[in-house]
């Protein structure tokens, strides 16, 4: 080659490139050395059950509330209780890539059966539709429906993943499912994405104009990295957007979503939607019908009290006349969602102390009752006491700001979670006419319910 | 700040390496604008940029201070201060006459404006009004010295528009305003290039502030300033316009020989005493040319020797000069020599000397005018052989004269060329330093920070490289050394065309595409690796791989080409498509786009930028380098291409909320020498364990980075990079202590 020949080596002097062997040997366990050096396993504890427990519970237990202050900051907010919520699941080839275990795709699979569910418990009233997009096109799953079963059978059969995903083709087939919702209900896309890329066949930005026309919200939870086009898409309509750092935090992200979300101010105006109260069925010979869609033998069910027409399950709409069929239980389960528990605040080191100096003298006295214990579950809050008693770790204290009770940290995620009513509240609620004076000391004293 | 006020005070040059993103300019313009207003001795504020762009955003952030200085100032019995600010460009950008402005080139507008606006058409005009003038430039010329614009900050739009309500010309409004601002924003060349700065900044008073943005190649804009390249076509274009010159000359003399007497007469007394080339206000016209290439201080302020002053003697020595030049020019080997070697052969075979020599441009500029020659454009040739004679004939060293009768890299292509290169960078920047009584150099790259004032040759009284505080460690400078097959990967020359280095580079690049959102940007070396690599990645399918995960976009030569690239890039990034941008360092791209946000997630530096190390001019400036200022060749060079790839990867931060992986792939940035020249804020956060990397180690890093990077940036930023007001509370109560 005229080309190469021609052109001379450049000075030696210049451009020098030596080897360092010995510099490269002693750096060439940086990258290495960072794992080495870590030595997470210190952290760890077991306990008198052989149980392995972290030394300091406080900065794990701080970021499982922040999870639930978020959620109860946002209470007195107008929450969309009939959901729509169109499940967009990535099935592109990024999707099998294996840096989470045993890889995204089984991961994304699992924590979504385990939403479904969850789902369905705190939204009774809710509907649930999967779409998935694989090969650079979008394909219905299931359609908009009540049963969680149906949605993780249907799911688990359907797992293979290859090609690009397209983002456009799935959110026109979202809103366009979503379109005939209902104006009561909200209208929701929820989509699980792992490539990094989408594949489409026009301007992706007339998808998100046409979602935000439709008034649908979008919250996107990735799996590998921030995507501009899926921020773009968070932030046009209202939803949320975040990106799993492991698998754990991937299913936090995702399981953010079972809460209904805060509706939207322009949807605000309260409208009265129909609902029929199923009647259950008769158990047993007497009560066999035509069940369903499909018209299944079978005894039990329920019956639609206006068209008569029998159903499974509940909740669901009326297969016949399209009226929506509940029971009063799950009414019930969606209210406290309105009503939720105020957030708890974490006592300050600093103050937990000034308390415990209180505490101190009539601790001598008595110290099976009253002091540094969690109200709801007597657990000793004192951390002095931790390190020669029984239960181990530094804990977050936390306090209602209503009546300004102590609560252990399970027990404050316990009355969140589970419970949605504060044990301290409910009990001056009925103490508060009898009782007066100095209200703090009174219920310091007092026991559980 | 305090480097910068203390500067000020000592009325001294600094020099200040802040990164990018961190306010820079703000920075300066605050405490510039406020030190005028509270110490009115200080002159104006000289704001030199590098680019159009940058001059309109410094005007914006202007805007924004004034703005708020306005709407905060609380003194009584005070009106808040008014200010004036303004941009200065070419007549181009500038330009509203509805014709003139639609010219494509600069040159040709600048031609077209003097065509409508020389004194001598405007006088015929008088006489006879079917002579075109530019109703805008009367209409200032009407306005007189009336003609002062309101205090305010005009960006270049603004200029325009205020121009076009006024009916006057805002180029001309802009230049005679110059006396009057407060703070002037414009380019480099206006303040470094003699030719240009003669004309604009000559009337600046001593007290002024000059501020050089993004001057991290500030070096090589002063030795362009000073150099001239001669090829073929010029000399021979350069041989037409003689002979233009020569007829407009006779005829002339046939129809008007009082003219040329005079001119005659003028020129016995002396070009500069004399006026014969008025400058600066009150010109009679708008035709106003280029000043001498040469710095002022080095001006002759004799009379024109005798074997040059008739116009028709001067033709005759023209064209002996370019004849003389015509065959210098065809060589068959290099040739390099000295500007005194080179004026020795030239009294030898053509007895020219080189006193006559420096006042060849001075005398072509006074017959052009006498001749009453308006298109300029036409006699650049004859201008670069004019420029070229007068700095021979003026500078003995420091300069260099190169003949090539090739170009290396296309050895069977002729294409001969005369180079007069200036290897001294500190020749046109010092009368800078010496005029003004404070010159701030600053930029987010000038390490090693102690190399520029050899350079340049100044002593600052501050110099300070300042750290960069971050809320989060939201860049990621790696250095990748070795390939996923444990090879070293290296652009050095021996290993460069190694399949096994190019194969290694691609797979990196495929999976960093599959790993990382949106944009990413490379930069090789040179366009030819570029070419190379790029062809091999095609053979060997890795650019097919590449395209599943992104689109590629490449820079070429070609402006419009690569702008439209860039363009489809943004495009693909915005859709989400994503997209790799292949570009070269020290091109278009790695000099002036920014890749902030999504645009530039990933920048991939291939290789070492290294400049052409077998350029002669290169190797005539290192000689330099080595002789006057004792630079070593090797830390020149490795500055100089640690500069650039610091430039480079600098592009995809442009903000705290930004975020950006920076990957140098050589395994040369492993060695001490070269990283020690990274700026600082690079290297903090560079960390031992990104330190000689191999691609997989390289592909955990960079998902690690990006998920920790994707979380929620909230506004935790007080108490980390942003002071709360106890603290600040708490400095101001120390300091006035």
């Amino acid at each position: 080659m005229a080309a190469s020949a021609s052109t001379p080596h450049p000075p030696e002097n210049w451009e020098e490139d030596d080897d360092q062997e010995a510099d490269e040997a002693a750096e060439m366990e940086a990258f290495q050395r960072q794992y080495e050096d870590n030595f997470s396993w210190e952290a760890l504890q077991e306990d008198e059950f052989g149980r392995l427990r972290p030394l300091d519970f406080r900065e794990e237990q701080r970021a499982k509330r922040r999870r639930l202050l978020s959620a109860a900051a946002t209470a007195c907010i107008r929450r969309g209780m009939i959901r729509y919520l169109q499940i967009v699941v990535d099935l592109s080839r990024a999707a099998s890539i294996g840096d989470m275990r045993p890889n995204r795709l089984a991961v994304m699979s699992g924590v979504l059966q385990g939403f479904i569910r969850n789902f369905f418990d705190e939204n009774p009233l809710s509907h649930l539709g999967i779409i998935i997009t694989r090969n650079g096109i979008a394909q219905r799953l299931t359609d908009l429906a009540g049963s969680p079963e149906a949605h993780i059978s249907k799911l688990q059969g359907n797992l293979d993943a290859s090609g690009d995903a397209s983002l456009q083709n799935a959110m026109d087939m979202a809103a366009e499912s979503l379109k005939s919702i209902p104006p009561y209900g909200h209208r929701e896309v929820l989509i699980l994405s792992a490539a990094l890329s989408t594949c489409d066949p026009g301007n992706v930005l007339d998808a998100v104009k046409a979602a935000k026309q439709n008034e649908i919200r979008v919250s996107i939870v990735g799996v590998a990295a921030e995507v501009h086009i899926c921020r773009v898409f968070t932030q046009e309509t209202g939803g949320t957007y975040g990106v799993a750092l492991n698998e754990k935090h991937f299913e936090e992200l995702v399981f953010e979503h079972v809460p209904p979300p805060p509706s939207l101010a322009t949807d605000a105006a309260a409208s009265l939607v129909r609902m029929g109260f199923a009647n259950r069925n008769q158990d047993g010979v007497g009560g066999t019908a035509f069940i369903g869609k499909e018209c299944k033998l079978s005894s039990g069910g329920f019956t639609c009290p206006r068209c008569k027409a029998r159903v499974v399950d509940l909740p669901c709409s009326c297969h016949i006349c399209g009226l929506t069929l509940i029971s009063s239980p799950h009414l019930a389960r969606s209210y406290h969602h309105l009503f939720p528990v105020k957030a708890f605040t974490e006592m300050p080191q600093a103050e937990l102390d000034t308390l415990k100096e209180r505490s101190g003298g009539r601790r001598e006295r008595d110290r099976d009752s009253g002091g540094m214990t969690c109200y709801a579950c007597l657990a000793d809050l004192d951390p002095i006491a931790v390190d020669h008693g029984e239960a181990a770790g530094v804990s977050v204290v936390v306090r209602c700001p209503e009546c300004r009770q102590l609560f252990c940290f399970d027990c404050d995620a316990f009355i969140h979670e589970t419970l949605h009513n504060c044990p301290g509240c409910l009990c001056s609620a009925g103490n508060e006419s009898a009782e007066d004076g100095n209200h703090a000391e009174q219920t310091d004293a007092m026991d559980e319910e | 700040m305090v480097e910068l006020k203390h500067a000020l005070d000592a009325k001294g040059h600094c020099l200040l390496e802040m990164p990018t993103g961190t306010g820079k300019t703000i920075t300066l313009l605050s405490l510039i604008t406020s030190y005028q207003l509270a110490h009115p001795e200080v002159g104006k504020l000289i704001y030199c940029t590098r680019t159009v762009p940058e001059m309109e955003k410094v005007l914006a952030e202007l805007k924004e201070l004034i703005h708020y200085r306005d709407r905060y100032f609380h003194e009584p019995g005070m009106e808040p201060p008014k200010i004036l600010a303004l941009g200065l460009s070419s007549r181009k950008n500038l330009c509203v006459h509805p014709r003139v402005s639609e010219e494509g080139s600069r040159e040709s507008c600048d031609s077209q404006c003097r065509k409508l606006t020389a004194s001598w058409v405007r006088e015929a005009h008088a006489t006879n009004p079917d002579i075109e003038t530019c109703s805008f430039y009367e209409g200032l010329e009407a306005a007189g010295a009336e003609g002062v614009m309101e205090p305010g900050v005009y960006t270049l739009q603004d200029m325009r528009e205020y121009g076009r309500k006024k009916g006057w010309c805002p180029y001309f409004t802009a230049r005679h305003m110059l006396a009057f601002a407060n703070v002037m924003v414009y380019n480099y060349q206006y303040m470094l290039d003699p030719k240009v700065s003669n004309m604009v900044s000559r009337e600046l008073e001593k007290e002024c502030i000059v501020v050089f943005d993004e001057a991290h190649n500030i070096d090589n804009v002063c030795i362009e300033a000073l150099s001239v390249t001669l090829r073929r076509q010029t000399l021979d274009s350069a041989m037409r316009n003689v002979g233009k010159l020569k007829a407009a000359v006779d005829k002339c003399k046939a129809t008007d020989e009082q003219r040329l007497k005079a001119e005659y007469q003028r020129l016995v007394g002396g070009l500069q005493e004399r006026g014969a080339l008025p400058r600066g206000r009150p010109t009679p016209g708008g035709e106003d040319w280029l000043a001498n290439p040469a710095l002022p201080e080095d001006i002759l302020r004799e009379a024109v020797p005798g074997n040059i002053r008739r116009a028709e003697h001067f033709c005759a020595f023209l064209r002996r000069l370019v004849e003389h030049l015509k065959g210098r020019i065809s060589v068959e080997a290099v040739v390099q020599e000295s500007c005194t070697t080179f004026l020795a052969t030239l009294q030898e075979s053509i007895n020219i000397d080189g006193k006559t020599l420096r006042f060849c441009y001075d005398r072509l500029s006074s017959l052009l005018k006498t001749l009453e020659i308006t298109d300029m454009d036409d006699f650049t040739p004859i201008h670069l052989v004019a420029d070229f004679a007068t700095l021979v004939g003026t500078y003995a060293k420091g300069f260099a004269i190169i003949v090539e009768p090739y170009d290396d890299r296309l050895p069977s292509v002729p294409d001969p060329v005369i180079q007069l290169s200036c290897l001294d960078a500190s020749l046109a920047v010092r009368p800078v330093f010496q005029k003004f009584q404070t010159v701030v150099i600053t930029s987010g790259t000038l390490s090693p920070i102690d190399l520029y004032p050899r350079i340049l040759n100044f002593n600052p009284v501050a110099i300070q490289s300042f750290a960069m505080t971050l809320t989060r460690d939201c860049m990621c400078p790696v250095v990748l050394t070795r390939g996923a097959d444990q090879t070293a990967v290296s652009t050095a020359f021996e290993v460069r065309e190694d399949d096994n280095v190019i194969r290694n580079y691609g797979r990196m690049l495929v999976e960093l595409a599959a790993a990382i959102p949106d944009g990413i940007v490379c930069f090789f070396v040179s366009y030819s690796y570029m070419d190379k690599i790029v062809s091999k990645w095609n053979d060997m399918g890795v650019l097919q791989d590449l395209m599943a995960h992104k689109l590629v976009f490449i820079e070429t030569v070609d402006v419009v080409e690569t702008t439209l690239a860039l363009d489809n890039f943004r495009r693909a990034c915005d859709c989400g498509r994503g997209a790799v941008f292949l570009s070269v360092a020290r091109g278009k791209v790695a000099e002036g786009i920014d890749f902030d946000r999504h645009y530039g997630r990933c920048v991939v530096m291939f290789g070492v930028p290294y400049q052409y190390t077998l350029s002669r001019i290169l190797r005539a400036r290192l000689e330099y380098l080595r002789e006057t200022f004792q630079i070593k060749e090797s830390d020149y060079l490795a500055f100089d291409a640690v500069r650039q790839a610091a430039q480079c990867v600098g592009r995809v931060i442009r903000s705290k909320a930004d975020y950006g992986l920076m990957v140098f792939a050589d395994k040369r940035y492993q060695r001490a020498d070269k990283r020690d020249k990274l700026p600082g804020w690079i290297t903090t956060h560079l960390k031992d364990a990104h330190l000689n990397l191999s691609t997989d180690m390289l592909m955990h890093i960079a998902r690690e980075f990006m998920r920790s990077m994707a979380q929620p940036y909230d506004g935790l930023a007080i108490g980390k990079s942003l002071l709360t007001e106890a603290q600040a509370n708490a400095m101001s109560s120390g300091a006035s202590l």
